[in-house]
């Protein structure tokens, strides 16, 4: 690492520090009632005693295990009707004015209806999740397919190369940065809205555990699920930049 | 089709060209690129096309490659109608930034005529090494396209149309976009390559000195619609020599008919 960013690194630790610091005066000043907001020394406590008895790790488990399964799910479908309509030029002029319509629907907007159809089911949160999730990931691939250059087709061509050969040698590698950016953007919407099912249909995860402590006014163990989500969003989010940046190394050699 | 092809030869006494132009007309949006061309070329023959520019050189090797088919008139190959490309035609584009995979190395781009061609993996990587040194690409093996210089480059797609055993190689100013020193060099090296395989090729180029120096005969093409102008037998010694070649007397005089053809089409 080179000097420059060794810097930043540590300025940005500071600026945390700084506003856990903040936020410890706040609530040793009593500025907040403890009530609603607990310091950061009361909200590390919940977090360590839920970890050790056991409960937020299941949690944990849980609304890991929604977003994975939506997010693949997504991913996929994703993929495969993005390539379809994005490597035809007929579909794209008929599809995409349909897609831009749907597309800037709230997600929020189709839970009613995905519970009206499966009910307060696993089944209607992988429906929500993926369906929130699926839109980065299709239109990165269209576009991604859309701007494959035309000379490698005819090297393939030339190579007569099958149709099957030309998808995933030539298409899919082509558009993978799209594809992958999309897959990271998915991956925030997953998590939003595992959280979002999990309060509304009462299944197990961090969003059930964070709407029963605020029922019951814990407002540490609150604090500690919302904590635990943002950590969860942090640390998938890196794994999936380097992810990408394993993938795509042939493009840093680009620049 | 074939037979009658060997027939043809035994009666003849010539060779059955390995590509031929029949009265080939080509519309592309409403507009004559090509009409009525009409051009065999003989297997082993390196023809070279010339001609001003937007004449419809390249239209006519992407025609001779099957990636246009014609509005009227034949293309065959071999005897046989030329319905789609095939692996025994290689094209080296112009723009080999644009035809090379950006996502795999040397090695990878190579592999892939290897792979479309049905070869084992387990022999793929010999063969990979044969083929870059061949090109005089020894230990660039692991590195991508936008590693390397635009020579190099050219020279990795010419690797991998090699890699494809072409029967017809076609060029399209393959040395277009790069300096003289790397453009005599690579000229040497493909007729070296060339003389070794003996495949067929057409090589299309704006150059009239590199059509005369690399060609066994050299076609100038008149543009609106394109068509042939002029047709020359180059009766050089091979093999060709930068320098004294290019300082022949013949050489000279066909450089001077070229030049004047080219200056005439202008108008
Ligand atoms: N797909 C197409 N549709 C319509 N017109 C085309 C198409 N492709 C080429 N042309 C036209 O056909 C003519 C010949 O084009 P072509 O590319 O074959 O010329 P060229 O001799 O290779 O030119 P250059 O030396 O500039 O490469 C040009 O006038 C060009 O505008
Ligand atoms: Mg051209």
């Amino acid at each position: 690492m080179n000097r420059t960013a060794l810097v930043w690194r540590l300025a940005s630790f500071a600026v945390a520090a700084g506003f856990i610091a903040l936020w410890q005066l706040i609530a040793n000043l009593k500025l907040v009632s403890p009530v609603f907001l607990p310091g950061p020394d009361r909200a590390w406590a919940a977090l360590v005693r839920g970890f050790s008895s056991g409960d937020l790790w299941s949690k944990l488990a849980g609304t890991l295990e929604h977003m994975a399964y939506g997010w693949l799910a997504a991913s996929i479908a994703g993929i495969a009707i993005g390539a379809i309509i994005g490597s035809s030029r007929t579909m794209r002029t008929y599809v995409a004015p349909s897609l831009e319509f749907l597309r800037p629907l709230p997600v929020s907007a189709i839970i009613p209806v995905a519970i009206a159809m499966l009910g307060l089911t696993q089944a209607m949160a992988l429906f929500v999740i993926a369906f929130g999730a699926i839109w980065p990931i299709m239109l990165a691939t269209i576009h991604g397919f859309a701007a494959v250059e035309p000379r490698l087709y005819e090297v393939a061509r030339s190579l007569q190369m099958s149709r099957l050969a030309v998808i995933f040698k030539i298409a899919l590698p082509s558009a993978s940065p799209d594809i992958l950016a999309g897959m990271r953007l998915s991956l925030t919407v997953a998590l939003i809205l595992s959280v979002v099912c999990e309060i509304l249909a009462g299944l197990d995860g961090l969003g059930h555990w964070v709407l029963l402590s605020a029922r019951s006014f814990r407002s540490a163990d609150l604090f500690a699920g919302v904590i635990l989500l943002g950590v969860t969003g942090y640390v998938t989010s890196v794994a999936m930049s380097l992810a990408e940046h394993r993938l795509l190394a042939w493009q840093a050699a680009q620049q | 089709m074939a037979s009658a092809a060997k027939r043809l030869e035994a009666i003849s006494g010539m060779p059955a060209p390995q590509i031929r132009f029949d009265a080939v007309t080509l519309q592309l949006g409403g507009k004559t690129i090509i009409e009525d061309l009409s051009l065999g070329v003989q297997p082993g023959e390196f023809l070279c096309i010339v001609g001003a520019s937007g004449c419809g050189k390249t239209t006519a090797l992407r025609l001779a490659a099957g990636l246009y088919q014609p509005t009227s008139g034949k293309v065959n190959f071999d005897g046989q109608p030329m319905r789609e490309p095939r692996r025994e035609i290689a094209i080296v584009f112009q723009d080999y930034g644009k035809a090379l995979l950006p996502w795999r190395t040397a090695a990878g781009n190579v592999s892939l005529a290897l792979e479309a061609g049905g070869m084992p993996s387990a022999e793929r990587p010999a063969r990979i090494e044969e083929l870059l040194r061949t090109v005089g690409l020894p230990g660039h093996a692991g590195k991508y396209p936008s590693e390397m210089s635009g020579g190099m480059q050219q020279r990795l797609q010419i690797a991998r149309c090699l890699a494809q055993e072409p029967k017809t190689l076609l060029m399209d100013e393959p040395f277009g976009a790069l300096d003289a020193m790397t453009r005599q060099g690579l000229q040497d090296e493909v007729l070296s390559l060339v003389a070794a395989s003996g495949a067929t090729v057409i090589f299309v180029t704006h150059d009239l000195d590199e059509a005369i120096y690399l060609g066994d005969r050299v076609i100038g093409l008149l543009p609106h619609p394109g068509r042939i102008g002029i047709e020359l037998s180059v009766n050089l010694p091979r093999p060709r020599d930068q320098l004294s070649t290019r300082e022949h007397p013949e050489f000279l005089r066909l450089r001077r008919q070229l030049f004047d053809f080219i200056k005439a089409s202008e108008h």
